[in-house]
């Protein structure tokens, strides 16, 4: 293959799906966290056990890889990789060769396309667990909770030509998966490997293992261009320390590995029909490019905005409840700006929060129709983030409606007049600041349900 | 114990049969249900199908001291019908052999009990000698991959039963060649055979492998008769020793006084590649089962030295018998990249190719007949001198019916030393095979 770019990166992305047990085995995904005690004789390997594949996990794999664009293969085909590594039950590890479940699909971002090779089924090896780290101990721990997790790999062309290019695909890949519904972002984990190669070098290949996490990515790819433009480069594989913030070689790669695949025999040919394919696809979602668009069309909102809140799943299903509610500009200021601000505040995801939806909608109506302040509001919702309570009920409670009224704020900014006579000379005197000592009485008797504005005005005109 | 040799009844209990004959690797009794289908019966197990609690090595000494955590799906049926299981039979190092020679390390040769200098022949050699030597109620759960159950049958003079690959439950069997592997009964008499065939087929949904079909009552082919059935005599199989064939012949001749009607139909490809097919899809397929041995979770274990890999190569080396070595260095051979499209995948192709040209013939026959062995069970000391080649060769009329996952039956006939008759059926036609088995 030619390149042109001055950098040229390749992933291979392992997902987690969650399905609810392990891809040959009925031994549950999560749960205890107790060292093995979520395995039995199939997912441990033991002589005599056979595998029995998930359908449910198919189905989230086919899910996953039409909504990346592939083409569906007929027949699903599994078989053993094989080679010796400790975290090996079987020392052979039951993915797909040949034929992948989906090939020739594609992931847009920044307006271009990065092609995706092929989605194929796996099952997770074991967890090694090094009591005093890597390098330190003499000897390894098996946890065999994770063997036989379902895995999809998602392998792209070399298309991507930046960190931060990697580090949008991984977003994107997420946002699919969330939409999708098939990968809890707590629970689930998600892998990526890199093969990135800088032209300075001629494109001498290294594959970067095992980095967690978009963020980590774009860490990893920069510190490699820097390391590759300072040392000799060679085909080897590096693995990513994200603790030290550095890649370290692992092996060498004089020649392709050797896995001497053959089709599983323990594992039938599964037929996927096109009517299987043709019912999944009626229940796949709307994703992100095409909510985004849709948002910007019928609503009229800001593209940034439209795609911001469209990649998030649950931020979308909010704005997309709200804007009937509310005008768009307000749904885009609440539900992007100021809910997030609220989230990143406090650390959380939405989907962690439990946000009331109901509630978080009234509240914007509230403000929509004035009848609280947008400081009252933001308030509110920094509550309503914590637990879930009756708006209007509490707002009342509370005596924080907005004083729309306005004779019954005049009367209010009399009293505070009266009761500030220094404030108002110092005022007539070209004090501007004195007001704000006014405006802060109204605020306190009004319990801040008034709006600033409109007091300033009806102070100014009383005085 | 009564044991039935030489027309002579006499006592004998079984550890010091087997201290004569070496049939069993562990004896040890089970029953879990008093009635039933099989209450009264004695079932012994080939070594390499599991029973919960009873050591189960598949003859290896890299299996020692492993005690399986659950029954095969097989061993569960028959102890769900009442019988007792009385122990595992010895074997070939996981069915590695036609003669139960190639046992494991530490392990004892079966002996033949009609010549002890003979070979039970394999690799359930250990099934065939027992099934011989105890007259009780005594029926065998043997495996066969390439000729496993049929061989030692016929060298030791019983019938041996190998059923239609997926038509019993492989879950809990030591896997050797997965895609050709079926577990099946070992008797005294065809109807023990049929009985038992009955109550271990069947669906499982244990095994992805295994059939979803209704099971036939097997019993009533007994006794049928053969009249008007067709039966297919392979002309390529009558190339074998003179006193098997002469022995082959007479039965053939009672079979059409019965009123049965025998035509020579022709298996060319068959016989041309199926000892290479076969090899090169068992030995492929067994080099990836048997990397989990490696002395971590089970079996034999070693002190834990340096690297991972010097580990695994130094518990293997030591603990894999010479033929197991043999086997996992073709078999990883044949799956390098590489060599992989010139035989795995080309072994595959081919393999299609032969179940292709049985099922012509079965468009026309009821049944397909051969010899079961091309020879009376050798003498030990003669199979030593044999190649590795000449040993496979040994194979050449069971790998067919083997690798087109056909059933098959072999039933004892000749005067002198026992020969096999092999009757081959249709996929699913078990019942035939026992319907003709029944009037050899």
């Amino acid at each position: 293959m030619k390149f042109e770019s001055d950098v040229v990166i390749g992933m291979e992305v392992h997902v987690q799906l969650n399905t609810k047990t392990k891809l040959f085995c009925s031994c549950p995904t999560q749960g205890s966290e107790e060292p093995n005690s979520r395995c039995c004789p199939v997912c441990l390997g033991m002589p005599g056990s056979k595998p029995v594949l998930n359908k449910q996990a198919l189905n989230y794999a086919i899910k996953l890889a039409l909504s990346l664009g592939c083409e569906i293969s007929p027949e699903l085909i599994f078989s053993r990789k094989s080679y010796f590594y400790p975290d090996l039950a079987k020392n052979y590890q039951i993915s797909q060769y040949e034929i992948p479940l989906g090939i020739k699909g594609k992931i847009s971002i920044e307006g271009k396309d990065i092609g995706i090779t092929r989605v194929h089924m796996e099952e997770d090896p074991a967890a090694l667990v090094h009591p005093e780290g890597m390098a330190k101990s003499n000897y390894v721990l098996i946890d065999y909770n994770r063997s036989g997790n379902p895995l999809c790999e998602v392998v792209t062309e070399p298309d991507l030509t930046s960190p931060g290019q990697a580090r949008e695909f991984m977003k994107n890949l997420i946002s699919v998966l969330n939409y999708l519904k098939i990968f809890d972002i707590d629970t689930c984990i998600i892998k990526a490997d890199a093969n990135i190669s800088i032209k300075e070098k001629d494109y001498t290949r290294v594959e970067i293992k095992n980095i967690t996490g978009f963020k980590e990515i774009e860490r990893a790819l920069n510190y490699e261009i820097e390391r590759q433009k300072r040392e000799d480069v060679v085909l080897e594989t590096r693995a990513w320390d994200a603790e030290a913030g550095i890649t370290i070689s692992m092996r060498k790669k004089e020649t392709e590995e050797e896995y001497g695949y053959i089709i599983d025999p323990d594992l039938t040919v599964t037929t996927i029909t096109d009517e299987m394919v043709e019912k999944i696809k009626v229940d796949m979602p709307e994703l992100a490019r095409e909510k985004a668009l849709r948002f910007v069309e019928s609503h009229k909102i800001r593209k940034e905005d439209a795609f911001v809140i469209a990649q998030q799943r649950e931020l979308a299903n909010l704005f997309e409840i709200a804007v009937k509610k509310v005008p768009a500009k307000l749904a885009v200021a609440w539900v992007r700006h100021e809910l997030n601000r609220v989230l990143n505040y406090n650390k959380k995801s939405l989907e962690q929060v439990k946000l009331d939806e109901k509630e978080f909608i009234k509240l914007l109506e509230l403000i929509d129709k004035k009848e609280v302040t947008e400081n009252v509001a933001k308030k509110i919702l920094e509550k309503l983030i914590e637990k879930t309570f009756d708006v209007e009920k509490y707002i009342d409670e509370n005596k924080l409606r907005a004083v729309s009224n306005s004779d019954e704020l005049e009367e209010i900014c009399k009293k505070a007049i009266e009761n500030s006579e220094k404030a108002v000379q110092d005022y007539k005197s070209g004090n501007e600041k004195a007001l704000q000592f006014i405006v802060g009485q109204v605020m306190r008797e009004t319990r801040g349900a008034a709006s600033p504005q409109v007091v300033i005005e009806i102070i100014k005109k009383i005085i | 114990m009564n044991i039935l040799w030489g027309q002579k009844h006499f006592k004998m209990n079984l550890q010091e049969l087997n201290q004569n004959y070496n049939c069993f690797n562990i004896i040890e009794e089970l029953k879990e249900k008093e009635e039933g289908k099989l209450s009264g019966y004695q079932i012994s197990v080939k070594d390499c199908i599991c029973v919960k609690g009873m050591e189960s090595t598949a003859g290896s000494a890299i299996l020692k001291g492993y005690k399986p955590l659950f029954h095969a799906t097989a061993v569960q049926k028959v102890l769900d019908e009442g019988c007792k299981i009385i122990g595992k039979t010895s074997q070939d190092e996981f069915g590695f052999g036609s003669f139960s020679m190639n046992v494991g390390i530490g392990y004892k040769q079966p002996l033949n009990p009609v010549d002890k200098q003979r070979v039970t022949g394999g690799s359930s050699g250990g099934s065939g000698c027992a099934v011989k030597l105890i007259e009780d109620k005594h029926v065998s759960l043997g495996e066969s991959t390439g000729g496993s159950i049929v061989c030692p049958a016929a060298y030791c003079g019983i019938v041996g039963l190998c059923p239609t690959y997926g038509r019993v439950s492989r879950y809990g069997l030591l896997d050797y060649g997965n895609s050709l592997d079926k577990i099946g009964p070992m008797a005294r008499t065809v109807e023990d055979c049929a009985k038992v065939l009955k109550i271990i087929a069947g669906y499982d949904p244990k095994d992805s492998t295994s059939l979803n079909e209704p099971v036939d009552d097997y019993e009533s082919f007994l006794k049928k008769g053969v009249k008007g059935l067709k039966i297919g005599l392979v002309k390529e199989s009558l190339d074998v020793d003179e006193e098997v064939k002469a022995e082959f012949m007479k039965t053939i001749e009672s079979l059409k006084e019965k009123g049965a009607i025998v035509e020579q139909v022709s298996l060319p490809l068959t016989f041309k590649y199926g000892i290479e097919v076969y090899y090169i899809i068992a030995l492929s397929e067994v080099s990836t089962n048997l990397s989990k041995y490696c002395g971590i979770r089970y079996g034999a274990e070693e002190k834990p030295e340096g690297s991972f890999n010097e580990y695994f190569a130094k518990v293997r080396s030591k603990n894999f018998g010479e033929e197991a070595k043999r086997r996992i260095m073709l078999g990883t051979f044949a799956r390098m990249s590489g060599f992989r499209d010139a035989y795995y995948i080309k072994a595959a192709k081919v393999r299609t190719l032969i179940i292709q040209e049985y099922k012509k013939l079965f468009e026309h026959y009821d049944v397909l007949v051969t010899p079961t062995m091309p020879n009376v069970a050798p003498k030990t000391e003669d199979v030593k001198k044999l190649t590795p080649l000449q040993n496979y060769m040994m194979d050449v009329l069971t790998v067919g019916p083997n690798l087109a996952g056909l059933p098959h039956i072999s039933v004892p006939i000749g005067d002198d030393l026992p020969v096999g008759f092999l009757v081959i059926g249709d996929h699913l036609q078990e019942g035939k095979i026992i319907q003709v088995a029944d009037e050899v």
